[in-house]
């Protein structure tokens, strides 16, 4: 399968993540949706049917990443979508959120996880390794 | 018992005994005053004095020897009264000595009989005079005793620390009323009680682990006791050789202490977040600027670069921002405060935000009371000039291309008032309550690319605030914001 034909979903409150994010996605050839809002993420999620979904955790609510990322798991037809979670805050606020193993990264709902910012080659790498 | 210093008064109605006793007495070192009669001898006593001792003949014209040594005696107890008497009188001279006088010495005497009798009287009076001050002494003693126990009693009472004592039998000995609030089951309990009735497990440990470590340590823990925490110091009592006795437990609350540590840690922690986000995004777009894996084309990387500045911008305004709020907070911010033409800085702060405004197609109109037509406002120009630009500046960033900004200054009673209103975007219910707040910055789809901190508004209330003004918000959602600053005039 071509990157072309790859459709990835990319959300965060933040406009210079997701473009530049866009920015290079696109520039390797996948198409790219992007959302600030998860609630408008997740309604178009389940209509793209996106094969990968790289999201913020968001501070606003607190876990508004993660349970965007459950209710892809969740859901009989979206559950074989790829979930990258990025986010500035681990270690913030006593939190650590920083996944130590595929458990921790399961509890998680998520395929992959990285501290803002992901260089872009590793975050390239890790698409092209969970759509190979 | 230095003799010069003796006075002595001799009260006789037979001229020949007192001159004989001032003769006899006067050549041992005494100092001698005689009286004829009872009377006198008062008299005597009273212009005379003091004397240390009185010899007093019973059978006396004018006041009888027993009524004088009744007033002698109401005047100084410590007289040393001796009675001189016939044998005739004999009866009446013992009823004297139980009325108060040292002895008697019938008439007639030898010079070392009369000697004799003065000198155990005296003797006797030293004796008696030490005893009382001994006496007197310890009573006084005592009494501080008494009065040191009731202080104590009374600090440990006043006392805002809990305290309680605790012997080597493990009996809560003491306790103040702080510790019958803070410990809870205590208030009902009467001293003595066993230390196994404390439920706070942690505070019996502690005072165990002191009572039976036996050394000096004191032992220092947190403990949360009904929604409070407490610092609990657990120190040995030690007797003179440094054995152990006791221990002493102090329960100090200390939950403003550590709400002040959290609301810190949060602080600190939202502050990090907010210099994160701006660094990551930064590093974000010079990492792909870097990475060849985009197309070289110069104007996309234009705008990467800018779009780095921007963010670049915005850490340096929260570094600012961040630095006037510790001035303030640790009362380092010191206002320069001279007369204000409010106007005229208000026209300043909006021609500094002119070219943001034409940027964005924003019309930015300054209308109301001109330059010298309000009165003066006792302000720092500077700071002052600050919080109007920020208003301003927040305006032009909430408001899309082509929509309005206007400035407003008025004066309403003994009070300047700076509004400045936008068509922008206006604000949700729920968040104009919360916009003055540290790093409050309301987030959605419209906001997502605006850059800010959350500490502009705030800066504006806190400085506002020391310029004893106040500032307030009207808004709708999609309709727009005013926000208005008011001053009291000088």
């Amino acid at each position: 399968m071509t990157a072309e034909s790859r459709t990835l979903v990319l959300v965060d409150d933040d406009r210079d993540f997701l473009e530049m994010n866009r920015k290079l996605l696109e520039g390797r050839g996948y198409r790219v949706r992007c959302f600030t809002d998860p609630q408008e993420a997740l309604e178009a999620i389940r209509e793209l049917r996106p094969d990968l979904v790289v999201t913020d955790l968001m501070m606003d609510g607190l876990d508004s990443g993660f349970s965007l990322a459950r209710s892809l798991k969740q859901d009989p037809h979206l559950g074989k979508t790829a979930v990258i979670i990025v986010t500035a805050v681990a270690g913030q606020r006593g939190f650590d959120f920083s996944p130590e193993g595929p458990e921790d990264l399961a509890a998680m709902n998520a395929d992959a996880y990285f501290d803002k910012p992901v260089s872009p080659q590793a975050l390239l790498a890790k698409v092209e390794e969970l759509l190979a | 018992m230095n003799e010069e210093a003796v006075r002595l008064l001799v009260v006789d109605d037979e001229r020949g005994i007192r001159e004989g006793v001032r003769m006899i007495l006067g050549a041992e070192g005494f100092d001698v005053v005689t009286a004829e009669d009872g009377q006198a001898g008062l008299e005597a006593f009273d212009s005379q004095g003091p004397f240390t001792v009185a010899l007093i003949d019973l059978m006396m014209p004018r006041m009888p020897g027993l009524e004088l040594l009744g007033h002698l005696h109401q005047r100084d107890p410590d007289l040393v009264v001796i009675i001189i008497t016939a044998h005739a009188t004999i009866d009446s001279a013992v009823e004297g000595t139980k009325r108060g006088a040292y002895s008697y010495i019938p008439k007639p005497f030898t010079p070392d009989e009369l000697l004799l009798a003065i000198r155990n009287g005296l003797e006797r009076r030293s004796l008696a005079l030490e005893a009382r001050r001994l006496r007197d002494e310890r009573e006084s003693r005592l009494l501080e005793v008494a009065s040191e126990r009731s202080k104590s009693t009374t600090i440990l009472k006043c006392m805002t620390d809990g305290v309680l004592v605790i012997n080597l039998e493990m009996l809560v000995v003491l306790r103040n009323d702080a510790a019958a609030r803070i410990v809870p089951g205590l208030a009902a309990r009467p001293v003595p009680f066993a230390l196994s009735e404390l439920t706070s497990g942690e505070i019996r440990e502690s005072i165990v682990d002191v009572l039976e470590g036996g050394g000096p340590q004191i032992l220092m823990r947190e403990v949360s006791l009904d929604e409070h925490t407490y610092m609990v110091n657990v120190s040995p009592v030690l007797d003179s050789e440094d054995r152990i006795s006791g221990a002493v437990a102090v329960f100090r609350d200390i939950t403003a202490l550590k709400a002040l540590e959290t609301a810190k840690s949060l602080f600190v922690s939202m502050v990090a977040h907010e210099l994160k986000n701006p660094l990551a995004a930064t590093e974000g777009w010079l990492n792909l600027l870097v990475s060849d894996l985009v197309k070289h084309d110069p104007q996309e990387e234009r705008h990467m670069i800018e779009r780095s500045l921007i963010r670049i911008k915005t850490l340096r305004t929260l570094v600012s921002e961040l630095l006037n709020l510790t001035a303030i907070e640790t009362g380092n911010f010191s206002l320069r405060r001279a007369p204000v033409d409010v106007a005229r800085i208000t026209r300043e702060a909006v021609e500094s935000q002119r070219e943001r405004a034409d940027e964005r197609d924003i019309v930015l109109t300054l209308s109301g009371r001109g330059e010298g037509e309000t009165g003066m406002v006792l302000a720092d120009r500077d700071a002052l000039q600050m919080i109007i630009a920020n208003l301003v500046d927040n305006a032009i960033k909430y408001t899309p291309e082509q929509g309005h900004v206007s400035v407003r200054v008025e004066q309403n009673g003994m009070y300047v008032r700076v509004s400045v209103q936008d068509d922008g975007i206006g604000l949700a219910p729920e968040d104009t309550g919360k916009v003055f707040d540290e790093f409050f910055r309301v987030k959605n789809e419209q906001t997502a690319s605006i850059p800010g901190t959350g500490l502009g508004l705030s800066l504006v209330r806190r400085i506002t605030e020391m310029h004893e003004g106040s500032v307030c918000v009207e808004s709708a959602p999609g309709r727009g914001s005013t926000f208005t600053i008011s001053l009291p005039l000088s």
